[in-house]
């Protein structure tokens, strides 16, 4: 999957109730309603899009888009 | 390896209650909404229903168990065994099932005791009283399900729109011509964290600051008496372990998945539910859920779901059905059975 395409998915999976603009340099926790439920929202996308599962550590690991993008790639996808 | 065939038993019947009060999880202040129905979207929990007024969980118990008696036509003296699934019981001990053998007026020869389980207790339940009965055994067992764990105005947003109440009672019957019924049990003891309440037990007694509100390392204000909830340590266990139990019992039924008219899963929450869904590759029609207008109703969320979906469908004999609960333990559980013969089926009654 591109970058582009990742930051889109990201976008989708976290739902927030309004527009935020999200860059590969955009820092996740200084997103404006990242929480919990986003939280969830990365972890099923990882689930399904890369037949990964990843903890709440490891996007706490992670310090931009970018950095979760590199994560998607652990597994060989 | 916990896999266990049950013999000889017929699924006679599922009566299902909530209470009447409904809470509706979009009923907050204006400014609050986005946020909500954000919430609401993404965990398909709209509806939850409270027990009020002094109701509690054995009173729906006894009202199941009085509709199902009378619908299938069991005397009380008739029955041998009454097991209760639950979490919620009456008092810390005695168990509750015994109280409710004599307010259901059943004899002193009915057997009765209570499963401390949740999320998975509904194939537990089934198995574990299934093979109680048999030519050499009992004839005649009622198992209730579920559990009183419906909140309001917790300051754990997260919990609190995810519970609602209910209850229900199947009744199971020594069958010589009745199909046999599959099963597997499993646990992970490594995970009981996940799902847990710290205070009241032996280990953490309650104490002065029990009940005292404070900020969790997760950033939720709750108490050491209200259930902790890891929400991505639920969602890990609960989408590996699901999909693997729903395509490990059939196998072992040697039914394939394809051929299973419902597959009901523990009703936990919409992102958990759906994942599953897809990760075995089934159509929505295939996975009934109950979620949108009842919630998660713990142990009670399969019959609840049964009742509420496919209340059509069970009465027809052969039909074949998957039951798959997961959770709080952390446990987990797999069931096959096929209809057979006249099976009683409730709509989700209102108590």
């Amino acid at each position: 999957m591109e970058l582009d395409e990742f930051v889109g998915r990201f976008t989708e999976s976290v739902d927030f109730p309004e527009a935020v603009e999200i860059t590969p340099d955009s820092v996740i926790t200084e997103l404006e309603y990242w929480d919990s439920l986003a939280q969830l929202g990365v972890i099923v996308m990882f689930e399904l899009e890369f037949q990964m599962t990843i903890t709440a550590e490891d996007i706490a690991g992670c310090s931009t888009i970018g950095d979760l993008y590199k994560l998607s790639f652990k597994s060989g996808n | 390896m916990a896999r266990s065939q049950v013999s000889n038993v017929r699924f006679v019947g599922l009566s299902n209650c909530v209470p009447k009060s409904t809470i509706d999880n979009l009923q907050v202040s204006e400014a609050d909404r986005p946020m909500r129905e954000r919430l609401v979207r993404n965990i398909g929990i709209r509806y939850r229903r409270k027990c009020r007024d002094g109701m509690i969980f054995s009173d729906l118990a006894e009202f199941c168990a009085r509709d199902l008696m009378a619908k299938i036509g069991w005397a009380p003296e008739t029955v041998d065994a009454l097991i209760m699934v639950t979490q919620s019981g009456e008092y810390v001990i005695p168990s509750t099932s015994i109280i409710l053998q004599d307010r259901l007026g059943l004899p002193k020869t009915t057997l009765a005791f209570d499963i401390n389980l949740g999320c998975s207790g509904y194939p537990y339940g089934l198995y574990t009283v299934g093979r109680m009965i048999g030519d050499n055994g009992i004839k005649r067992a009622i198992v209730i399900i579920g559990d009183q764990s419906a909140s309001e105005g917790a300051a754990d947003q997260g919990r609190d729109i995810l519970f609602g109440d209910a209850c229900s009672a199947t009744a199971l019957e020594y069958d010589p011509t009745a199909p046999e019924m599959y099963f597997e049990g499993f646990s992970d003891g490594s995970g009981y964290k996940a799902i847990y309440v710290p205070d009241g037990g032996k280990r953490n007694p309650l104490n002065d600051k029990s009940t005292v509100p404070t900020m969790w390392p997760d950033g939720v204000v709750r108490t050491s008496t209200d259930v902790v909830l890891d929400g991505p340590a639920i969602l890990n266990f609960s989408t590996s372990v699901a999909p693997l139990a729903v395509q490990s019992i059939c196998e072992f039924a040697q039914v394939p998945l394809s051929e299973i008219d419902g597959v009901l899963l523990h009703q936990a929450n919409k992102m958990i539910n759906n994942t599953i869904r897809l990760k075995l590759k089934l159509p929505s029609e295939a996975v009934p859920e109950s979620l949108y207008d009842y919630g998660n109703t713990s142990s009670t969320s399969i019959p609840i779901t049964l009742s509420h979906r496919c209340a059509d469908r069970l009465v027809q004999p052969g039909t074949k059905w998957v039951f798959c609960g997961f959770g709080i333990g952390l446990s987990w559980a797999s069931l096959y059975m096929e209809a057979h013969g006249d099976v009683y089926c409730s709509p989700v009654l209102e108590v």
